[in-house]
């Protein structure tokens, strides 16, 4: 490249004294300290920034910031990549990797630019009309060939390395954007006393104000804005965030903000910084200054590269010092393009204007003639020569409203600069159904009402000039304070003589007649990014879709990452003009968050690896994992499910242990079941109320089970409760249902039954508790000094005894889920580890084993007790399990007694809870499977029940299962068939679904 | 006799390292579950018999009086501190005197851990994983609340400024930790104004 497309002097956003080498498509790129992506790349001589989603065109940069919609890049390598980042917001730092999108194999050579020329058919709808082909077609050839050709960015290769996180905070005032409007506004409000914070996304606060005509008392406005930037950043209550995007505004003035912490800096993500932090901020007061978007101008081929909005030549020269080129033509319909005529001209590029309008008016109009721009007015371009980059263009005679072209002249341009007037951006105010209204000078939507406290001041609310933008942020920012705050600081609005060129009218120009028949000529682009024309959107009114958002979704106008911000005016005008409405009868389609994409792992913050979900240690935690405990997650609990020994597999240490347990002792660790203390005059009654049976009758020093049912008469929860005083109790529940059962236990409490006198505190978590079970466990609590009579009369089944084991405090629960005599004992958590190793030393000598979760399953299904959640589903009942007879016929009421007269809970032949025995004594039938009537070869087959537990029994030696079955007590002795998957069938008699010590001795003894 | 030893649930990890605040265990502290009813007189006056402070009745309030502190929960419950080898004492005090009481008093001193934080931007970390705002001026020494807490329930209290004292269910103080270390890992402060 020979041009000179970085200038000699300039740039306001560039040090030059910092060369900075970054790879763009694996080529390095040289720029400067201050650069994006897109400037550097633009200096090099590179106009090609990408393929189009659709068709595959060339493309290059169009936008200044944010709206870039074609020249996506991708950044990042492997499994730190980032697709789908705009080009011209991305900052430059050595070492950076970007590459270029939806291209194969190369970005100059690119296979899928052969579907430019298959455009006719890949028409308005295209995908939903595949869908009407032969079926097998979508599946074998549309759907793999367009997911190849048609798309943006790839993802990332692995888990992400970099580290995200989230900030929460609460302000009186939050303004989003730190242009000229947002930075008078946040020091209004300052000033009145409000907590401030400002969001900006750009790298450098001031928004376009460097491009804005104007002087402030004597200063440009971007040198006017400098002090003011610099007392926002010294006031102890504004906060600034630069790099940070407001991505959503939600109820309430909740708003969602994504801050690119060390995206351009590697240094900040090695010194510890997160990657990017999403923000969630609660503000009483918004202030929306998120500016305007210029549009793009619709002309034949106007997305060719080197076609940018007149802003971003503006912005490429004053920031940058980057021109696209020596010989532009701006075209326009509007004054505001002419600032760029003339920065061009100050940097000795070549340039002439082409003006829609015929009666020019405006002092900029006035002052190109004066400089000896060539002004061609009443003509648009209607022509654009050349496909990786523009050559030159046809200018023809336009007059408004003028469909086709009459006459044309050749004028050879290496790039243009288009303007179709400014739209405010309202997407932030429409989020949460802000209401919007057409403006008819500015042709385009700007702010109506909105529920939420929130203002919209500057060019989002359509305040163009630069008087009147300083005029009503101020009044914004101390209006804002004062309504949120009780006493706020009268703001003394300093003087200020503000001086801005008179604009002339904007004249709206929503299509620009073509060469050649029928507009044929070429392409007439609205949405850039979703490859949507002039053509798509007039097919699909023909087509019959009448309103805006049928036609965003057949068409994909508005969509996607873009969310309309250069297409949403345009493509409405078009509309309106296809149909004869004016824009406001067709309205506009919903613009969503995100404002801009924000990554997953920011979303994520973080919440990740380790921290994705706790998980919950009982205070044994770390012996279980010295001991090589194999883990079963219970809720957030980690529970030891079995402990095997070197050299043993699962199966075998949970058989040992089940048989330890049964022979000798065994010991679980059982803290993670729920406890509530329960305590008041009404406690007794309370309780008689939330279980099935009678806890008022239950002796202090006792323990009784009981079982807790919804209001809809299925079993809730179960667990023992022990009678600590007259008035006082402790309730077990199952270790997932301890926070459930407290929150509805208080919902009661507190919603229905409020004059009860009753307190309930949860103490899950005070107590560490281990089961010590088996025929020699009262031999191995003798050994702990206990200060209580551990004799079976003196301590019988179902009772407890507060007191200690030598210097630990205890509870001593002589309760049983094995079978076996068993002690429950409890000790403050802190203990909990102590006396754990204390019970493993004094039990070694009988070959005291440690169990997990899978043995003591096992314990109780040999026994027949049931498993909330296991032989129950939410939709059984009591009597459905066997426990009929825990249900009391003479308590007045429960919760649930009603519900167990409905019919269907009455009914006879609802499913029961049966025991089953294989045939074949090592059949182990799966959880869940299927009890059938009657065998056939395929599906369907009528099912009759479903297995709730199935175990081999290691004490049995041979399988053992639990069922619910219809009518299954009253088939005693029926075998039963279970057709598995791969068309085995398993047989199995039904039998009593406790199998072992079915007299209970053995917990008695 | 049978010695047992007690251990804290971060016992084995020590102080944060690589933080911007401090990041710590206080391995023990008595504390008591106090129910009853702030309307019933007789209840507010007993419990100050024995606690020798009035229990708090402003919502998010804490009282102090030496090593005995009372956090307000809700009106009807308070978390009451105190030495932790004194603990059992106290609750049996309590107990004794509210017995004719409707009152309930639970020794608690192991069900919940103590996270202390203190530094400059002890706050701000707290403000990465819960909506509650630290940089409010209500929140000074001596405020206490129940929050959520990156994914648990929290409870917290402004000791002093910027010494804050994080309370988590026992068998979360692990998460809770590891949590907060990344958190305030350095290099990731932002310097809330």
């Amino acid at each position: 490249m020979t041009k000179p497309f970085r200038l000699a002097e300039g740039g306001n956003r560039i040090d030059r004294s910092k060369r900075i080498v970054f790879s763009f498509d694996g080529r390095d790129v040289t720029g400067f300290a201050g650069d994006t992506v897109a400037s550097a790349v633009l200096a090099s001589g590179q106009k090609l920034f990408g393929r189009s989603f659709k068709y595959h065109r060339p493309r290059g940069v169009v936008g200044l910031g944010s709206e870039e919609m074609n020249a996506l890049i991708g950044v990042g390598a492997d499994a730190q990549h980032e697709p789908n980042l705009r080009a011209t917001q991305v900052e430059v730092f050595q070492g950076l990797v970007a590459v270029s999108q939806n291209r194969w194999p190369s970005l100059h050579y690119d296979i899928g630019a052969t579907n430019s020329l298959l455009s006719r058919f890949l028409p308005a709808g295209f995908y939903y009309k595949t869908f009407k082909w032969p079926r097998a077609f979508w599946k074998h050839v549309y759907e793999p060939l367009i997911r190849r050709t048609a798309g943006l960015g790839k993802a990332a290769t692995g888990p992400d390395p970099d580290s995200y996180e989230h900030m929460h905070v609460h302000v009186d005032v939050l303004v989003i954007g730190g242009g000229l409007a947002g930075l008078v506004a946040a020091e209004a409000a300052a000033l009145a006393g409000a907590k401030v914070l400002l969001c900006d996304e750009n790298a450098e606060l001031g928004g376009i104000a460097d491009l804005t005509a104007g002087m402030i008392n004597g200063a440009c406005v971007a040198d006017w804005l400098m002090p003011l930037m610099a007392r926002l950043t010294d006031m102890p209550s504004v906060q600034l965030l630069k790099r940070t995007t407001v991505v959503g505004h939600f109820h309430h003035n909740y708003v969602m903000a994504h801050e690119r912490v060390a995206d351009h800096d590697p240094a900040l993500l090695a010194a510890g910084a997160p990657r990017q932090r999403v923000w969630k901020i609660r503000a009483k007061h918004v202030i929306l200054a998120t500016g305007a978007l210029e549009r793009p101008l619709a002309f034949a081929n106007n997305d060719r590269p080197n076609i940018m909005l007149a802003c971003a030549v503006r912005g490429l020269l004053t920031r940058y010092a980057v021109t696209p080129g020596m010989n532009g033509v701006v075209f326009t319909n509007n004054d505001d393009a002419y600032l760029t005529a003339f920065a061009l001209k100050k940097a000795g590029v070549n340039v002439q204007v082409v003006d829609s309008r015929a009666r020019l008016d405006g002092v900029l109009v006035k002052r190109a003639q004066a400089e000896g721009i060539v002004v061609s007015l009443s003509s648009v371009i209607s022509a654009v020569e050349g496909t990786s980059s523009v050559s030159a263009v046809k200018i023809a005679s336009y007059r408004k409203g003028q469909g086709r072209v009459i006459s044309e002249r050749k004028v050879l341009c290496d790039f243009i600069a288009m303007s179709g007037g400014w739209n405010p951006v309202l997407h932030i105010w429409a989020h949460n159904g802000g209401k919007i209204k057409f403006d008819e000078a500015l042709q385009s939507f700007r702010p109506d009402t909105h529920r939420d406290a929130i203002t919209a001041v500057g060019a989002a609310n359509g305040t163009m000039s630069v008087k009147d933008t300083i005029a009503e942020a101020q009044t914004a920012g101390e209006a804002a304070a004062k309504a949120v705050l009780k006493k706020a600081k009268p703001v003394k609005s300093a003087k200020l003589e503000v001086k801005e060129p008179k604009r002339g009218a904007l004249e709206a120009l929503w299509f620009a007649p073509a060469t050649g028949q029928a507009n044929e000529g070429g392409k007439h682009f609205i949405d850039f990014q979703n490859d949507v024309t002039v053509a798509d959107l007039e097919l699909a009114q023909r087509e019959g879709y009448e309103s805006v958002e049928h036609t965003k979704r057949y068409t994909t106008f508005g969509m996607a990452t873009d969310q309309g911000k250069t297409s949403n005016l345009n493509g409405l005008g078009i509309l309106a003009e296809a149909t004869g409405k004016t824009i406001p009868e067709i309205g506009t389609t919903t613009f969503r968050p995100p404002y801009t994409p924000y990554s997953f792992g920011a979303i994520a913050g973080a919440l990740t690896k380790e921290l994705f979900l706790p998980v919950r240690r009982t205070s044994v935690f770390e012996w279980h994992t010295d001991k090589g405990a194999v883990w079963e997650p219970v809720g957030q609990w980690r529970r030891a499910y079995t402990y095997p020994n070197p050299g043993e597999d699962k199966t075998q240490s949970i058989a040992r242990e089940v048989l330890a347990v049964r022979n000798s002792v065994g010991l679980l660790d059982a803290s993670t079941l729920g406890k509530i203390e329960i305590k008041g005059p009404d406690a007794s009654v309370f309780l008689d109320r939330v279980y099935t049976n009678t806890m008022s009758t239950l002796k202090v020093g006792k323990c009784r089970y009981g079982l807790m049912l919804n209001e809809l008469g299925f079993v809730m929860d179960d667990g023992v409760v022990a009678r600590l005083g007259d008035d006082h109790f402790l309730m077990h529940t199952t270790s997932g249902g301890a926070d459930r059962i407290a929150a509805w236990l208080e919902e009661w409490l507190q919603t229905e039954w409020t004059d009860y006198k009753v307190f309930i505190t949860p103490v899950t978590e005070q107590w560490a508790q281990f089961a010590l079970a088996g025929p020699k466990a009262r031999e191995i609590l003798a050994k702990l000094e206990p200060d209580f009579d551990l004799d079976t009369e003196a301590f019988p089944h179902m009772s407890f005894k507060l007191g200690k084991l030598g210097g630990f405090p205890v509870r001593v629960y002589r309760i049983s889920f094995s079978g076996e005599l068993s002690y429950e004992i409890a000790t403050p958590a802190g203990l909990g580890l102590s006396l754990w190793k204390t019970l493993i030393d004094a039990g070694a000598d009988s070959g005291i084993a440690p169990y997990g979760t899978e043995a003591l399953h096992i314990l109780r299904a040999e026994k027949g007790y049931i498993v909330v959640g296991d032989e129950t589903d939410g939709t059984t009942t009591a009597e459905d399990v066997g426990l009929g007879g825990m249900v009391s016929k003479k308590k007045a009421d429960f919760i649930g007694k009603r519900s167990l007269e409905q019919p269907e809970l009455t009914r006879r032949g609802r499913k029961q809870l049966v025991g089953l025995l294989t045939e074949e004594p090592n059949d182990v039938l799966p959880d869940g499977a299927h009890a059938v009537a009657a065998v056939h070869d395929k599906p369907p087959m009528k099912t009759i029940g479903h297995i709730t537990s199935s175990y081999l029994s290691p004490t049995l030696g041979r399988s053992i299962a639990m069922a619910l079955i219809e009518n299954g007590r009253a088939r005693m002795g029926e075998s039963i068939s279970f057709s598995l998957e791969g068309g085995k069938v398993v047989k199995a008699q039904i039998v009593d679904h406790v199998f072992y010590d079915k007299d209970g001795g053995r917990i008695h003894a | 006799m049978l010695e047992p030893q007690h251990e804290s649930a971060l016992a084995h990890v020590g102080e944060a390292s690589g933080t911007y605040i401090s990041i710590r265990e206080i391995p023990t502290r008595g504390m008591i579950d106090l129910r009853g009813q702030t309307a019933d007189r007789k209840f507010m006056s007993l419990a100050k018999n024995v606690l020798g402070i009035d229990l708090p009745k402003l919502t998010r309030s804490s009282h102090s009086f030496g090593e005995v502190k009372a956090l307000w929960l809700s009106p009807d419950q308070w978390l009451i501190l105190c030495a932790y080898s004194k603990a059992a004492t106290l609750q049996a005090e309590l107990s004794n005197t509210l017995k004719n009481i409707h009152a309930l008093a639970v020794d608690v001193s192991d069900m919940r851990s103590v996270i202390r934080l203190e530094g400059e931007g002890a706050g701000e970390v707290l403000m990465k994983g819960g909506s509650l705002d630290f940089t409010d001026g209500a929140i000074a020494p001596g405020y206490v609340r129940r929050m959520r807490f990156a994914e648990m329930a929290a409870l917290v209290h402004i000791v002093e400024p910027n010494i804050i004292d994080l309370y988590v269910f026992r068998s979360y103080a692990q998460y809770a930790f590891d949590f907060l270390q990344k958190a305030a890992r350095n290099g990731s402060q932002i310097g809330m104004k």
